[in-house]
């Protein structure tokens, strides 16, 4: 079953028009958002997206449906806007400009419109509710892709952290010493194996001290974790000694049933670097 | 010597290094472990190097290989040492082992002999 829109006079003169030579009147806002103090963009980008922008418009309300928002054509307009911020975001502009960009854009389009055609757009009640509704979806897809980049950032400024909290650094030759702070996820558990074996491989490593005095707490997911990141060094062919365990986290690891038979644990980073000097015959005393 | 898939090697007095290739079978793996381990009594062995170098992964198949031949090689008062596992191989097979593996584990050969 088919619906029809009551459609007023001017939003159908508005559909049958054919939208040519606008771009120019849609070079304003762009020049006055992204071109001043700021220097998003120079003057001739303006004017190409300001092409793109009268040829996505035209291909809005020359479409089968204009008033169908999730028509094809919308959706490149949406892509449009999408990245448009995503440029602006990335050269270091805010999303309060692509914002205000896009809402005068959308007067600069019914301006420009009513100029091209003779017909006034812009009294039109029921022109103006149609281009809010265009317009709002747009504004959407700018902050979409505002939070696409808050989402992408956060996420690099975590794994960057996950990264630095857990260095791995060749104290001895053939010794490396990983303090773990902080929590032992899945994820993390991954990325710290991955390196640490790749390490062991690489400077062909004979003893890890795993450190765990950053550890505050330990679960049963996290021990579980902690055993198999041990058991990959002890297959690598490297010793590995637990240090720094907190009496919680031993109690803890005692009523969660974690075998520590096959793996060497001291009290301190100290006391397992002394072990692991003595497993390779380093000694070390004062002179 | 060399088995299907398998290349056994002298590396010293009592050492051996076995050294897999790629048309290794090991479906077939209780007639490789008689040919090994009949080998490795007759030259009375003491150590067995195997080779993991170019094991990229390790799944619950293999490894039930490598247990099986650490095993008779255990029975024939033959210690085997996997040598040279690749960090993900290492990965992979930590995820699935609740325990040690029945053989050890070392970098090189001369890791394990100091």
């Amino acid at each position: 079953m088919t619906t029809k829109k009551a459609l007023s006079e001017k939003v159908k003169a508005l559909f049958a028009l054919k939208v040519e030579g606008i771009a120019s009147q849609l070079e304003a806002p762009g020049v006055a958002m992204f071109c001043g103090s700021n220097r998003l963009m120079d003057v001739d980008e303006v004017s190409d997206i300001s092409h793109e922008l009268e040829s996505l418009v035209a291909s809005l309300l020359g479409s089968k449906d204009p008033t169908d928002l999730a028509s094809v054509e919308m959706q490149a307009l949406k892509g449009f806007f999408h990245n448009l911020s995503q440029k602006v975001l990335m050269r270091g502009g805010h999303v309060e400009d692509v914002v205000r960009y896009t809402q005068t854009v959308q007067f600069s389009v019914i301006e420009a419109l009513e100029k091209a055609s003779g017909v006034a757009f812009g009294q039109s009640r029921s022109v103006l509710l149609y281009f809010t509704s265009v317009f709002n979806e747009l504004i959407m897809a700018v902050f979409g892709a505002y939070l696409d980049e808050r989402e992408q950032t956060l996420q690099a400024q975590q794994a960057e952290l996950r990264e630095t909290s857990t260095p791995i650094t060749e104290i001895w030759d053939g010794v490396l010493t990983l303090p773990i702070i902080g929590t032992l996820d899945s994820s993390r558990t991954m990325l710290v194996m991955e390196s640490l074996l790749n390490r062991i491989s690489k400077d062909h490593a004979k003893a890890v001290v795993m450190d765990l005095t950053g550890v505050k707490s330990i679960d049963s997911q996290v021990s579980h974790h902690l055993m198999q990141m041990v058991r990959a060094v002890q297959l690598m062919g490297a010793d590995a000694i637990v240090t720094g365990i907190h009496p919680e986290i031993a109690r803890a690891l005692v009523s969660l049933n974690i075998d520590f038979n096959n793996i060497t644990t001291r009290a301190s980073m100290s006391d397992g670097l002394k072990e692991a000097f003595r497993r390779m015959g380093v000694t070390i005393g004062h002179i | 010597m060399s088995i299907p898939g398998l290349h056994l090697t002298q590396i010293g007095s009592g050492d051996f290094l076995l050294d897999p290739s790629r048309s290794l079978n090991i479906r077939d793996k209780d007639s490789l472990i008689d040919a090994v381990t009949a080998h490795l009594m007759q030259m009375r062995a003491v150590r067995l190097y195997y080779d993991l170098s170019d094991l990229g992964l390790i799944d619950p198949l293999y490894y039930s290989w490598l247990d099986a031949l650490a095993r008779a090689a255990h029975i024939i008062n033959v210690e085997m040492i996997c040598i040279r596992m690749q960090p993900t191989a290492a990965f992979a097979l930590a995820r699935f082992l609740d325990g040690l593996p029945v053989f050890k584990t070392a970098l090189e050969i001369q890791d394990w002999q100091k």
